[in-house]
């Protein structure tokens, strides 16, 4: 009854929209006088086809919706445009002759509630219009001749024909508590001047538009954020790439080495690989950052062997160390962050890799081995084609994923590296921040939570504009693909 | 025909000295952490890789020392495992749920769901993590397991790609079958389908289980209090490198590290060959 005309337009989400409605009007001018009751009274129209216990738990719904919007709903909304007027305040109370505090706005707690009202209330709203065209679908139901279908048989539908509803309503709620409603409230935050200076429940915090945005493309001494984002945007996409493509092709190439005819006890080489992912990452990270510390056992063995002498006499070493700044110097950081990540992620990607080496049709080799190819030549004409239709998705999911990727710099410079970059200090940045652990330190270290949710945003900006040109690219691409299936 | 030979036994010896050679770099970590488990030097040894002498100690006072107030050892273990059985139970069924209906069951909106979907996964996650803070701190949910648990399960459904995957990959037909004699899609789910997921059952439960013990950031802000006494392993581990008990701490950090890594290391490498299944399962049909 609802479906064909909608379904038939695809999914434009706007087209279905507004056919949507087009049918909500088309329903309330025919249905009869029960079925437009139902917009009042949301049990109506089953109430008048003998559906009791559904009208009953329909029109409770409402009067619990009614019962919210007036006692909580209303009341923090009101409060909305402010996010509260009333600083909290010790006020003398004459009748039991005391300071107390005051009956103060608390503006993350008018911020909160109000998005959780929005949420219910436009939720309760898609139940009232869906309602009255259930109404009418039954009152056609009825006037057919047909049998209203009881309460019991309504219940079992629920693991038949509707049973997608069951499996998917407990964890949809569960995403939109912990996932959306935590989200739209942070988008908030960045048109708000939420910081230290404006921390609830001491102090308001309120609509500020977009002067966080202003403040980020700002660049002054005092105010440096500009600066700040523009180094650690660089340095975060050029640790997502270098990060992705040093680990692809590590593994790759370790796959195929293990799993050439001619390398003996397979199994055993790989698990001696997987040993060192097997352990978890903030063990072995912080061993290893350890291990590399400025007085660590690396700079022992490096200037017991010379090498710190060494590098001092190329240049790659200050003269005024004694030791080699592994995670202390930017540019050393660096390298050692991404060497360090082919550590980790090499051993994860052999294990992929090599599931897929051994799915690429046989024939392939075959062919290419009658044509005389050399080993190297099969692995760029055959293998590496191969692999990157085949994880052309992966590719672009672990980008993403290293541009959000915390773990490793967070564990291998937390209070370790020191900034000497004044500009960048003013804005809590660090030379190896990523924007994650920048917004992390942001809101832990420092409480500016304003300029957190902007990076933030910006964040997923990034995702999302190197995500559609990536998957554009990808899809085109593989539409022309010999290896399509 | 025999110098023929000896070039082939060459090039395999340095191909297996090769693999030998990297494998052992990769390792060299590994060993650093076992070996300094067994050191009698509390802090960090940085005059050996190897430590002169070698004890248990650091062992017995991570396990059995109750009067140390920084190393709770076993009661982080015990923290950890409750919230990681909750945390995977409730887990576990959300993502077979979504991954399920995504997958088998066609139905109005399901695009726009997996597309809402690729959409927040493109936020940091850390970035709703804020104010899942807060909210958990006005629910009075904060320095709680139950908090936890909820932070580690309830956003879960979003993970349910891998699974999916799995699931494409099994023959319409059998649930076709199953519904002209009669079963409800409930049924189809439950009877048919679930029983040929075993090997995704077993690598959503193990990577839902692990997750708990491998986090650090979400735990550490939701157990802020400072009570070692509430802390998972993670946070506590990350505690004894502080730089006032670096010192004195480091061996048995190594020790809990140890610890913690034989129980994990066994369940990820089960975990391993279900995970490149539903992995190479899912994008070869892409």
């Amino acid at each position: 009854m609802t479906d064909s005309p909608a379904r038939a337009r695809g999914n434009n989400v706007f087209l279905a929209l507004l056919d949507f409605f087009r049918q909500f009007g088309a329903d309330f001018a025919r249905g009869d006088i029960f079925v437009k009751l139902s917009l009042l009274v949301m049990g109506a129209g089953c109430f008048r086809r003998g559906q009791i216990i559904k009208g009953l738990l329909i029109t409770l719904f409402q009067a619990v919706i009614i019962i919210f919007t007036i006692s909580f709903a209303l009341p923090y909304l009101a409060d909305f445009s402010t996010l509260g007027t009333v600083t909290r305040a010790m006020v003398y109370n004459p009748d039991t002759m005391k300071n107390e505090v005051n009956d103060y706005d608390h503006s993350f707690k008018i911020l909160l509630y109000s998005v959780v009202s929005l949420i219910v209330l436009f939720c309760a709203l898609v139940v009232w219009l869906r309602n009255l065209r259930s109404a009418r679908a039954l009152e056609v139901t009825a006037r057919q001749g047909k049998r209203v279908p009881s309460f019991i048989e309504e219940v079992k539908s629920y693991r038949n024909e509707r049973f997608h509803i069951t499996l998917l309503s407990l964890p949809c709620l569960g995403v939109v508590v912990f996932t959306v409603v935590p989200l739209i409230i942070m988008i908030a935050v960045a048109f708000t001047n939420y910081d230290q200076q404006h921390m609830p429940p001491g102090a308001l915090f309120t609509w500020v538009g977009l002067a966080n945005f202003k403040a980020l493309f700002s660049n002054s001494i005092t105010l440096s954020f500009g600066y700040a984002f523009f180094k650690v945007l660089r340095w975060t996409l050029i640790w997502a790439f270098a990060a992705t493509f040093t680990c692809y092709i590590g593994g790759i190439l370790l796959s195929i080495f293990i799993n050439n005819a001619k390398t003996k006890c397979k199994q055993l080489w790989r698990t001696l690989f997987v040993i060192s992912i097997a352990v978890p990452q903030f063990v072995t990270l912080l061993v290893v950052r350890n291990f590399f510390r400025n007085q660590g056992i690396v700079n022992t063995y490096m200037s017991q062997w010379g090498i710190t002498a060494f590098l001092q006499k190329i240049g790659l070493v200050s003269e005024s160390l004694t030791f080699i700044p592994f995670l202390t110097n930017p540019a050393w950081a660096m390298v050692m962050i991404i060497l360090i990540n082919i550590w980790i992620g090499v051993p994860y990607l052999m294990l992929i890799a090599t599931g897929i080496l051994m799915n690429i049709p046989k024939e392939l080799y075959e062919s290419a081995r009658i044509d005389g190819a050399s080993p190297f030549k099969t692995f760029i004409h055959v293998t590496m084609p191969y692999m990157l239709f085949v994880t052309a998705p992966y590719l672009v999911t672990s980008v993403v994923s290293n541009i959000n990727n915390f773990n490793v710099i967070f564990l291998l410079t937390q209070d370790v590296y020191i900034t000497t970059d004044q500009k960048l200090a003013n804005a809590n940045a660090k030379e190896i921040d990523l924007l994650v652990t920048w917004l992390y330190r942001l809101t832990q270290e420092y409480y500016n939570y304003k300029m957190a949710s902007v990076i933030g945003i910006m964040v997923f900006v990034v995702c999302a504009v190197f995500t559609l040109l990536a998957f554009n690219i990808v899809l085109k691409r593989n539409k022309e693909d010999k290896f399509q299936l | 025909m025999k110098k023929r030979n000896v070039t082939k036994a060459l090039s395999l010896t340095t191909r297996h000295l090769f693999l030998a050679v990297l494998s052992f770099i990769w390792l060299i970590p590994i060993f650093w952490l076992v070996a300094n488990s067994f050191s009698v030097y509390p802090g960090i040894n940085i005059r050996a890789f190897i430590p002169e002498a070698w004890t248990l100690e650091n062992y017995r006072l991570l396990l059995f020392n109750s009067a140390d107030t920084v190393a709770r050892f076993p009661m982080w273990f015990k923290n950890t495992l409750v919230i990681a059985v909750f945390s995977c139970a409730i887990s576990s069924v959300f993502v077979l749920m979504v991954s399920y209906a995504m997958s088998r069951m066609r139905f109005r909106g399901r695009k726009l769901l997996m597309n809402i979907g690729v959409l927040l996964g493109l936020f940091p996650g850390f970035l709703s993590m804020i104010a899942v803070y807060f909210i958990l701190k006005s629910l009075g949910l904060t320095n709680n397991h139950w908090g936890l648990v909820m932070v580690y399960s309830g956003s879960s459904g979003l993970g349910y790609l891998i699974a999916k995957g799995f699931f494409d990959t099994i023959s319409e037909t059998l649930s076709e079958s199953a519904r002209i004699e009669g079963a409800t899609e409930s049924q189809v789910f439950l009877k048919i389908i679930i029983p040929l997921s075993r090997p995704i059952i077993v690598y959503t439960v193990i990577a839902s289980f692990l997750a708990p013990w491998m986090d650090f950031v979400f735990a550490r802000i939701i157990l802020n209090s400072g009570m070692a006494a509430d802390w998972t392993v993670s946070i506590g581990l990350y505690n004894m490198l502080e730089r006032e008990l670096i010192n004195t701490y480091f061996a048995r950090f190594c020790a809990g590290g140890v610890l913690i890594s034989i129980p994990i290391s066994v369940l990820f490498v089960i975990m391993q060959k279900f995970y490149v299944e539903g992995i190479t399962g899912g994008s070869v049909k892409g």
